[in-house]
């Protein structure tokens, strides 16, 4: 392939301002927020669903692979370009198109940011559901590659709940919708199996999702626990109590440490885990279900127990959690978070088992996650720096994801496999699985252009391009 | 000479688990024998078989929604999933469970509530209806506009593929992005990607107090534009319904059958439902907002029903389709976009068959209206001169459909008719993707040939 010819190709679709080559403007473009990294050719910014399937047809004539990429806040290395690949980024494509009231959904495209939407629609007393950690950051259409979470998706169901539809461009240019704005349609559920696809099946170009009504009450309830198995526990009796709150998150005792160095969450020194939970609803049922939840957090042997209602006293409860991840930055300059999911009675037990693992290879660990849904969030801290600690990390990452896939759990809950566990899959899936995966594959994309040397291991006998060892990648 | 079908099966698993097709008739195919694995090994055995001798195979669950679908191509066998009944693991701690395609919702229902809890699926007959046939079709019920459709339950899958080779998606946790999503895409495939024989489902515990509204409208209208309105407003039910005289009717039959009053019902009026759950003191308030609301948009009479009868109230709208259906000539159900489902019913309302109008069941929170057209009177001549007017409805509904850009399902039609027509509808733009995931799946089109979307 003629590189300079190629570029000019790109250019005259996109105009010669929205192709990036040069080197040191790619850097940014070399990684997500995964420890993953690799430099694309190009990275172009279409207009249009027109402009991304003119610059896909021509890749694919080129022979060059191309990678949808939102903004670069994936954990799994999913928007990392492949050798030689190109990334097609949505900054340009960032409009809410229409907010339907009455029908309540929204049209949006790719590139328009979690956060913004929500705020959006809230004005018209709607809300959009998923809300991921990076929300104030992540695209919509990075939310739809990954089938992003968030500590909301207990109640209301991760990103593929509330995709009605998507306009997408597939790897030949072809433009075709999957879904429908009609809650039920026919055919084949695409849009569902393409959701969390990670890229590999098409580009979303347009995307319709469903909005929710913001409740009438929301309550927050901190709890202050002296240790991980008392929190835990205080998790078990509130859904023993027949309770599904909106959010149940935990952070434990590392992580109130970081918290507590860079900004004051008001969480005790010697805490051992603090549990959050949030009920939303009719004013009575909040009511209502608020005091059971507040009588198991003081029966599991919560410390204290705070409670707030009005918005801004809420955020002050969240500060914490939300911050947590920067956080952990006043205690290592890199971290490495394994995305795991475990039966949610088996989370105590599991816990201590990532702890053995943190004492095995020497290596701090620190717990933040979703202890309704059982997704844990263990992020292994280092210092890149270090000779060979990376190698150690994915290491230990390798073995806490067994320990999860051992308690009945799976690799990954919200974050994608990617790069970062495609090594990985054979503890979860025989051969015999992979290779139906890879028939949907086939039939989106028969050459495997768009995202290739994702997900599956590199010997999987389906994948056809091999990918090259980058540092972080288990081999 | 080659031996029947039924003998090898026999051959294969022994002469207990293979039936004659005969009296197992679908769209005027008779099969040549039925059979009943009685595991999930056993199932990969037949469709090894199957695979290797080119028999086409029709898997059924408990034979509720046998009808829907276009003729299939060739029906051989029907592969009978019913004795795949276990619940293989319930955690209730875990809000999850895993059992067998073939166990009937309601034995499902019934084990989980020892638990405190339940899979948010609905099905006509549920003590007939299995997991796995409420998967392959994928529809909902009454409450979808609150839970959804079964594919936002469904966590993890075991399915047979067309050469019997057993394989999975996703797990037993109740997030899971490893791999891609293959519950939603075997999820609605009318068996035609592959058997399933186990599912894993996330659940909900059950809310202590149900209640529902029964209110009297003068007209259809009037009712969907006021469930619209209770669906706005703080006091939002799990679902709504409303029905048009007709079927109101043949409640007050059943009702009174069941020595229970209706209370005062005018002859010409349609019914609304709604349906709530949740704590006292919370689906107290809102039976009593709702009440008003519905009293303010016209309602003649609103009657609040509590408890175990508020069950049977939903259990009576979720078998409405199967009530009503054999005494119609034509069901189609539309799908659009919520705020269109009123116009959508209104101008369906008007589309005449045989003279008569349609029945109608809407919700106007999910968005689908329900058409019943009922049996003509006199009994009209045979042939052409009788369907022609059949397949003009069809059309038209199909038009009203895509003016509201949805969708018209022929759930129901004679058989001559069917032969005409893609009861599914037109097919979208991504239909070629469909077809290539069907040829990569099944390349010998074993499996229901021909009954789903664009001669899948």
């Amino acid at each position: 392939m003629d590189l300079r010819r190629f570029l000019k190709g790109l250019q005259s679709i996109v105009g010669e301002q929205n192709v990036v080559y040069h080197s040191d403007d790619l850097l940014v473009f070399e990684y997500d927020g995964s420890v993953d990294r690799g430099m694309p050719e190009a990275v172009v910014f279409p207009s249009s669903t027109q402009e991304v399937s003119r610059v896909i047809t021509l890749a694919r004539k080129e022979g060059v692979p191309v990678v949808g990429r939102g903004t670069g806040t994936g954990l799994s290395g999913g928007a990392i370009a492949p050798p030689g690949g190109i990334q097609v980024a949505f900054p340009r494509m960032n409009h809410i198109l229409e907010v339907d009231t009455e029908n309540r959904l929204a049209l949006v495209e790719p590139g328009v940011i979690n956060l913004d939407l929500d705020t959006h629609v809230r004005k018209f007393g709607l809300r959009y559901a998923p809300d991921p950690s990076s929300q104030k950051a992540c695209s919509l259409g990075g939310n739809i590659a990954e089938n992003a979470g968030g500590p909301h998706c207990l109640a209301y169901g991760t990103t593929t709940n509330h995709v009605l539809s998507m306009e997408v461009v597939l790897e030949d240019g072809t433009v075709v919708n999957l879904g429908s704005l009609a809650r039920e349609t026919v055919g084949y559920d695409l849009r569902g199996v393409f959701t969390g696809s990670e890229g590999t099946f098409g580009i979303a170009t347009k995307i319709a999702v469903r909005l929710l009504p913001v409740p009438e009450a929301v309550c927050t309830f901190l709890g202050i626990f002296p240790d991980v198995e008392s929190a835990c526990t205080a998790v078990s009796a509130v859904i023993e109590h027949g309770i599904v709150p909106a959010a149940l998150e935990m952070i434990d005792a590392l992580t109130i440490q970081a918290v507590q160095k860079v900004s004051d969450a008001g969480y005790p020194d010697d805490a051992g885990a603090v549990l959050l939970i949030e009920l939303e609803g009719l004013q009575d049922e909040v009511d209502e279900i608020g005091e059971e939840v507040e009588a198991a957090l003081w029966e599991a042997g919560a410390t204290q127990v705070r409670t707030a209602e009005a918005a801004e006293e809420r955020e002050l409860l969240w500060v914490g959690r939300k911050g947590a991840l920067g956080a952990l930055g006043s205690i290592a300059p890199n971290y490495f978070l394994v995305d795991g999911v475990v039966p949610r009675t088996q989370l105590a037990k599991v816990l201590a088992k990532v702890a053995d693992v943190s004492r095995k290879f020497n290596i701090p660990i620190a717990n933040v996650f979703h202890a309704g849904d059982g997704n844990l969030h263990p992020c292994l801290l280092f210092d890149e720096r270090q000779p060979g600690a990376l190698d150690k990390i994915v290491e230990a990452g390798t073995e806490v994801l067994q320990v999860c896939v051992d308690a009945g759990g799976t690799l990954t809950g919200e974050h994608g496999v990617g790069l970062e566990k495609k090594g990985q899959m054979p503890l979860v899936f025989s051969e015999d699985d992979m290779a139906a995966m890879v028939l949907v594959r086939d039939a989106f994309a028969p050459d495997n252009s768009l995202n290739p040397g994702k997900i599956f291991p590199d010997d999987q006998s389906h994948t056809p391009h091999a990918q090259p060892v980058y540092p972080g990648m288990a081999a | 000479m080659e031996s029947s079908l039924g003998d090898q099966l026999a051959r294969l698993l022994g002469v207990t688990a293979v039936l004659p097709g005969d009296g197992h008739e679908i769209d005027g195919l008779t099969p040549q024998a039925v059979v009943r694995p009685a595991d999930r090994l056993q199932v990969s055995e037949v469709l090894r078989w199957a695979s290797s001798e080119h028999v086409t195979l029709l898997p059924r669950g408990g034979g509720t929604r046998t009808g829907l679908g276009n003729v299939p191509r060739k029906a051989d066998v029907v592969l009978d999933l019913g004795a795949l009944d276990k619940l293989v693991d319930y955690q209730p701690a875990d809000m999850t469970a895993t059992v067998e395609a073939g166990v009937t919702l309601e034995s499902l229902q019934e084990q989980l509530a020892s638990g405190g809890e339940f899979v948010p699926l609905e099905a006509t007959l549920p003590c007939r209806s299995t997991v796995g046939g409420i998967l392959s079709v994928g529809s909902g019920g009454p409450l979808s506009y609150a839970y959804g459709l079964p594919r936002e339950w469904l966590i993890g899958i075991g399915v047979v593929t067309p050469q019997g080779v057993a394989t999975k998606a996703g797990g037993k946790v109740v997030k899971n992005v490893t791999g891609y999503d293959l519950n939603k895409l075997y999820t609605g495939s009318l068996g035609t990607l592959g058997v399933i024989v186990e599912a894993s489902f996330k659940l909900l515990p059950i809310d202590p107090n149900d209640g529902a509204l029964l209110a009297s409208f003068s007209s259809l209208d009037d009712s969907i534009a006021a469930g619209r309105k209770l669906l706005h407003s703080p006091a939002a039910p799990m679902g709504c319904h409303s029905v048009t005289s007709g079927i109101s009717r043949r409640l007050q039959d059943s009702l009174q059958a069941a020595s229970q009053d209706l209370g005062p019902g005018e002859e010409e009026t349609a019914l609304s439902f709604a349906f709530f759950s949740g704590r006292a003191q919370a689906t107290g308030r809102r039976l009593e907002e709702a009440t008003a609301l519905l009293l303010a948009e016209g309602a003649t009479t609103v009657q609040r029903i509590e408890g175990s009868a508020a069950k049977g109230m939903l259990r009576w709208v979720t078998d409405v389709p199967s009530e009503v259906n054999p005494n119609s000539t034509l069901v189609i159900k539309i799908s659009v976009q919520s705020r269109f489902a009123a116009r959508a019913s209104a101008e369906c309302g008007e589309v005449l068959l045989f003279g008569e109008k349609p029945e109608q069941m809407a919700d106007p929170g999910f968005g689908s209206v329900r058409m019943f057209w009922p049996e003509p009177a006199e009994s009209p001549a045979r042939g052409t001169e009788a369907e022609q007017p059949i397949v003009d409805a069809v059309q038209k509904a199909r038009q009203i459909a895509h003016r509201y850009e949805g969708a018209a399902v022929v759930e129901q039609c004679p058989l001559s008719v069917k032969r005409q027509i893609d009861i599914w509808g037109d097919a979208p733009d991504s239909l070629a993707v469909m077809r290539r995931i069907k040829d990569r799946f099944d390349p010998l089109g074993i499996l229901n040939p021909g009954r789903f979307l664009g001669g899948i």
